[in-house]
C-alpha cells in the first residue's frame, strides 16, 4: 500500500478508513476494528499517532527516557476531542516539545500525556494484580524505550542465583535479596501508579536519573550476588535505546529494504550500525569480493582484502585493520557500553559520506562528492585508497565507465583514477 | 507460606487440588508420560531431525543432566543415554545429521555429545551461562551458535576452541531460534535482533520489540515455500507477538495475541497473567503451540488468527515443548519454572523441597523425592479444525508411568497436594523455623 502523505503530515481526513498505509499508526494492534468515527475524530487520532510517530523518527535521541507520546498500544480508545482544527501550530509545538521536553505543554499534548499515563497506571495495576513475573522491563508503548526503575531478570537467572546460594549454604541472603528486589519493584510500581499530569514527565525522567537501585544480580556467582555487577537499568536502557533509535536513524534506508539493499551505499549506514554491535565487523566493510548477493556477504577465506576498507571509512582503531578475521576482536569494540560511543561518530561520518556517494556511484564521478565530504574525513588515506591496496576487481570497477551492481567497491577510489 | 496453591496466580485448579485427595492433575490430558524423567525442572526439549530414523527426544534439566529417550511409534519411551554437565542445562539441539547433540549449560560451556560413542566434549566457552545453542548448516559452512548471558553470540566450529565469530548483543541473550538462513535473538531489555546467515552470520536488522515486557521465548516460522519469513515472540506477560520480517503491510500483518491468562476474554475482572515459556511451530501445518506457566498448552493458527485448542490445566507450569520432525508428536515438560516469586514469603520462588541432586543435606533440609518433573507426549493435532476439539482429544495417547517420584506422595493426605511439596515443607518447618525454602 502507498504511504499516506496526509497522515505523515498529520492531517489525514480518513484516519483508519484511509486506503493508504499509515505507518506506525496502530502498532501491532492488527485485526482489531476501529469504530467508525467522524472524520474530525479520526483526524485527531491521526494527529496523536502522527506526533508519536514523528517523535520516533525525527527526534529519537530526545526520547531517551521519557515523553511517552501518543496512547498506549492496547488502549485504542478514541482520543479526546480537544484538538483544535487549526492545530498546525499545535503540531509544531508538538515538535518543539519533542525537542525540548521540558517546555511547557499545550493542552492538547497534555491530553496525550494523560492518555499515556492512564495507560501506564492501568498496566501497573494489572501487573500487580495478575501475578505475572515482576522482574521485567516495561515500556508503555511498543516503540518507546523501557521505563526506568525496572530491571530484567529472567526466571532462569533468578533460579541460578538460588542454586548458587544453595551450594554456599547461604540461602538467607538469597531470600533477602529477592525480598529487596520485590520491594523495589513494588515501590516503583506504586510510584508509577500514582502518576498524574503534573508529575508525569519530570517523574518519569527523574526516575531515570535516580540510579536504579543496585539490584546486584551480577553474574551467577554466589559471592557477587550483592555486587553492582548487574547492569543497572540506566546504563542498560541507555544502550537499548541507543540501539533501538540509532537504528532508526541509521537504518532508515536499509531497514526498509531487503538484503539486496545492502549491496549499495546504504551499506555504509548499515555497516556502521552493525559494526557497533559486531566486533569482527572489519570483514563486513571490505566488500572486495563481488559475492554481494546477500547482505554483508563476505567470504570467510579472504581476510586480506577486508582489512583495509574499514579503517579508511570509520577511523576505527588501527588494530582492527590488521586483525585477522578469525580472531575474536571483541575488545576492540568494547562491551555494550562502547556501543553508544561508536554509534554516534560512526553514523555521522557514514551518513555524511554515503549520501553524496550514493548519487554518484552510478556515474562513477566520485570526485565532486569526495571533495565535498573531504571536510568530514580529515585524513587523505581515508578519502582515497592507495592504488596498491585495491583488489584487482575493485580496480576494474573503478576503471570502468560504470559500476556494476553487485560489484560496487566499498572503499574509496584511488586518487589517480579520479577525473577532477 | 502462601506460595503454592493459595496465591491468586495459581488459578482455580490449584486450589481445588489442594483440598481433595483424589484429583490428580499432573496429567489431565492423559498423555504419555516419559519414563525416567529428570530429577529437576526440565529446561529444554528437542526431537531428533528427520535424518535419523525413529524419534529420539533429548531433554536438559536443572539437575545438570541431559537425557535421551527413544520414542517408539507405539508411544513407548525407552531411556537411552545420559550426559552430565557441571551446571543446569539450559538448551539442547541436534546436529542436522542426527549424530550429535549440543548442550548448553550454566557452567558457561557447551558440549557436543556424540551419540554413537556416548562421548561428550566441550566445544564452546563463554563468560556467563550459555542460554541458547543452535546448529547452523549452511551450504558453505556449518557451525554451532551459542547465545549467552555475557551478551555475546558466538559461532563455533566444533573442531576449534576459538570461536569462528563473535557478535556482540545489546544485552543478555534470553532466547533464540535458527532456521537457515535466518536467526532471531531476543535479549533482555526487550532487545530483538534478526541475523542473516548466508555466507557468514551477520546482523540483518534490529527490531523494536512488539511486546511491552520481558522476552521469554522465540520461534521462527516459515512461509508456504518453506522459507523462514517471520517469528513468534513470547513474553512473560501472557502475550505472543507474530512478526513478519518483510511483510507487505506491517501494520496489518504483524499482531499480538494474549494467551495463558486465566480469564480469557473477560477483561473486566482482574486476570492472572502467566509467562509464555515456549513456542513451537508444527513443521507441516505451520500452526503454533505455546506453553505457559499456567500449566496449559495451546495450539493456535496464526494465519486464521484463531485459537485451536487449549489443554486442561496441569498442576505445574509447562516449561518446554517441542514437535517431532514430522509433527506427529508433541512433547511438553511439566515442571516448575520459578515463576512464583510473588508474595513475600520464605520460599520466594524456590520450590518447597530439595532434590537430592542439589545436595540439600548440608542445609538441614529434608530430602524427599525430587520435585515432580515430567515430560509428556501427546499426539499433536492434525490439520487445524476449529470447533472440533473432541477430535483432538482422540489423537492423544495415554498411558502413564511413575518416574522419579515417590509414589507415596501421591497418596498423601488431603491437606497435602499431590505436589508432595508440603510433605517436605512440613518436615522442614519442624526444624529450625524461619529459614525455609
Amino acid at each position: 500500500m502507498a504511504i499516506c502523505q496526509f497522515f505523515l503530515q498529520g492531517r489525514c481526513r480518513f484516519g483508519d478508513r484511509c486506503w493508504n498505509e499509515h505507518p506506525g499508526a496502530r502498532g501491532a494492534g492488527g485485526g482489531r476494528q476501529q469504530p467508525q468515527q467522524q472524520p474530525s475524530g479520526n483526524n485527531r487520532r491521526g494527529w496523536n499517532t502522527t506526533s508519536q510517530r514523528y517523535s520516533n523518527v525525527i527526534q529519537p535521541s530526545s526520547f531517551s527516557k521519557s515523553t511517552p507520546w501518543g496512547g498506549s498500544r492496547d488502549q485504542e480508545k478514541p482520543y479526546f476531542s480537544s484538538f483544535d482544527s487549526g492545530a498546525s501550530t499545535n503540531r509544531k509545538e508538538g515538535f518543539g516539545l519533542s525537542e525540548n521536553p521540558f517546555a511547557s505543554l499545550s493542552p492538547d499534548e497534555q491530553k496525550d500525556e494523560k492518555k499515556l499515563l492512564e495507560g501506564i497506571v492501568k498496566d501497573m495495576e494489572v501487573w500487580e494484580s495478575s501475578g505475572q513475573w515482576m522482574f521485567s522491563v516495561y515500556s508503555p508503548v511498543k516503540k518507546k524505550p523501557n521505563i526506568s526503575g525496572f530491571t530484567d531478570i529472567s526466571p532462569e537467572e533468578l533460579r541460578l542465583e538460588y542454586h548458587n546460594f544453595l551450594t554456599s549454604n547461604n540461602l538467607q541472603s538469597y531470600l533477602n535479596s529477592v525480598q529487596r528486589l520485590i520491594n523495589q519493584w513494588r515501590n516503583r510500581v506504586n510510584e508509577l501508579k500514582s502518576l498524574n499530569i503534573s508529575t508525569k514527565l519530570s517523574d518519569v525522567k527523574d526516575g531515570v536519573n535516580q540510579a536504579a537501585p543496585a539490584f546486584g544480580f551480577g553474574s551467577s556467582q554466589a559471592a557477587t550476588f550483592m555486587s553492582p555487577g548487574f547492569p543497572v537499568n540506566n546504563s542498560s536502557s541507555d544502550n537499548a535505546q541507543n540501539f533501538s533509535f540509532k537504528t532508526n536513524s541509521g537504518f532508515a534506508a536499509a531497514s526498509s529494504g531487503s538484503p539486496a539493499g545492502f549491496g549499495s551505499s546504504p551499506a555504509f549506514g548499515a555497516a556502521a550500525s552493525t559494526s557497533s554491535g559486531i566486533s569482527t565487523s572489519a570483514p563486513a566493510f571490505g566488500f572486495g569480493k563481488p559475492e554481494v548477493t546477500s547482505a554483508a556477504s563476505f567470504s570467510f577465506k579472504s581476510p586480506a582484502a577486508s582489512s583495509f576498507g574499514s579503517p579508511g571509512f570509520s577511523g576505527l582503531p588501527a588494530s582492527l585493520a590488521t586483525g585477522p578475521v578469525r580472531a575474536p576482536v571483541a575488545p576492540a569494540f568494547g562491551g555494550g557500553s562502547s556501543v553508544a560511543g561508536f554509534g554516534s561518530p560512526g553514523s555521522h561520518s557514514h551518513t555524511a559520506f554515503s549520501k553524496p556517494s550514493s548519487d554518484t556511484f552510478g556515474n562513477s564521478s566520485i570526485s565532486t562528492s569526495l571533495s565535498a565530504s573531504s571536510s568530514i574525513i580529515a585524513t587523505d588515506n581515508v578519502l582515497f585508497t592507495p592504488r596498491d591496496k585495491l583488489t584487482v576487481e575493485e580496480l576494474e570497477q573503478f576503471q570502468s565507465k560504470k559500476f556494476t551492481l553487485g560489484k560496487i567497491p566499498l572503499k574509496p577510489p584511488p586518487l589517480e583514477l579520479l577525473n577532477v | 507460606m502462601s506460595l503454592f496453591g493459595t496465591t491468586s496466580g495459581f488459578g482455580t485448579s490449584g486450589t481445588s487440588m489442594f483440598g481433595s485427595a483424589t484429583t490428580d492433575n499432573h496429567n489431565p490430558m492423559k498423555d504419555i508420560e516419559v519414563t525416567s524423567s529428570p530429577d529437576d525442572s526440565i529446561g529444554c526439549l528437542s526431537f531428533s531431525p528427520p535424518t535419523l530414523p525413529g524419534n529420539f527426544l533429548i531433554a536438559g534439566s536443572w539437575a545438570n543432566d541431559v537425557r535421551c529417550w527413544e520414542v517408539q511409534d507405539s508411544g513407548q519411551t525407552i531411556p537411552k543415554a545420559q550426559q552430565m554437565h557441571t551446571g543446569p542445562v539450559l538448551d539442547v539441539c541436534w546436529s542436522d545429521d542426527g549424530s550429535k547433540v549440543f548442550t548448553a549449560s550454566c557452567d558457561k560451556t557447551a558440549k557436543m555429545w556424540d551419540l554413537s560413542s556416548n562421548q561428550a566434549i566441550q566445544i564452546a566457552q563463554h563468560d556467563a551461562p550459555v542460554k541458547t545453542i543452535h546448529w547452523i548448516k549452511a551450504p558453505n559452512y556449518s557451525c554451532v551458535m551459542t547465545g549467552s548471558w555475557d551478551k555475546t553470540l558466538k559461532f563455533w566450529d566444533t573442531r576449534s576452541s576459538n570461536p569462528m565469530m563473535v557478535l556482540q548483543l545489546p544485552e543478555r541473550c534470553y532466547c533464540a531460534d535458527v532456521i537457515y538462513p535466518m536467526a532471531v535473538v531476543a535479549t533482555a531489555e526487550r532487545g530483538l535482533i534478526v541475523y542473516q546467515l548466508e555466507n557468514q552470520p551477520s546482523e540483518f536488522r534490529r527490531i523494536e520489540s512488539p511486546l511491552k515486557h520481558q522476552h521469554r521465548c522465540v520461534a521462527i516460522f516459515k512461509d508456504k515455500q518453506n522459507k523462514p519469513t517471520g517469528f513468534a515472540l513470547g513474553s512473560i506477560e501472557g502475550r505472543v507477538a507474530i512478526h513478519y520480517i518483510n511483510p507487505p503491510n506491517p501494520a496489518k500483518d504483524n499482531f499480538t495475541f494474549k494467551c495463558h491468562r486465566s480469564n480469557g476474554t473477560n477483561t473486566s475482572a482482574p486476570q492472572d497473567i502467566y509467562a509464555v515459556n515456549g513456542i513451537a511451530f508444527h513443521p507441516v501445518h505451520g500452526t503454533l503451540a505455546t506453553v505457559g506457566s499456567d500449566g496449559r498448552f495451546s495450539f493456535w493458527d496464526k494465519d486464521a488468527r484463531t485459537k485451536l485448542k487449549t489443554s486442561e490445566q496441569l498442576d505445574q507450569p509447562i516449561s518446554a515443548c517441542c514437535f517431532n520432525h514430522n509433527g506427529n508428536i508433541f512433547a511438553y515438560a511439566s515442571s516448575y519454572d520459578w515463576s512464583k516469586v510473588r508474595t513475600p514469603g520464605p520460599a520466594l520462588g524456590a520450590p518447597r523441597q530439595q532434590s537430592q541432586a542439589l545436595g540439600s543435606e548440608g542445609l538441614g533440609l529434608s530430602c524427599d523425592s525430587s520435585q515432580d518433573s515430567r515430560v509428556s507426549l501427546g499426539r499433536s493435532p492434525s490439520p487445524p479444525c476449529k470447533g472440533k476439539l473432541q477430535d483432538f482429544l482422540k489423537w492423544l495417547w495415554g498411558f502413564s508411568t511413575a518416574f522419579g517420584q515417590n509414589p507415596a506422595h501421591r497418596k498423601c493426605s488431603a491437606s497435602v497436594s499431590h505436589y508432595g511439596l508440603l510433605c517436605s515443607w512440613a518436615q522442614k518447618h519442624r526444624q529450625a523455623g524461619g529459614c525455609t525454602l
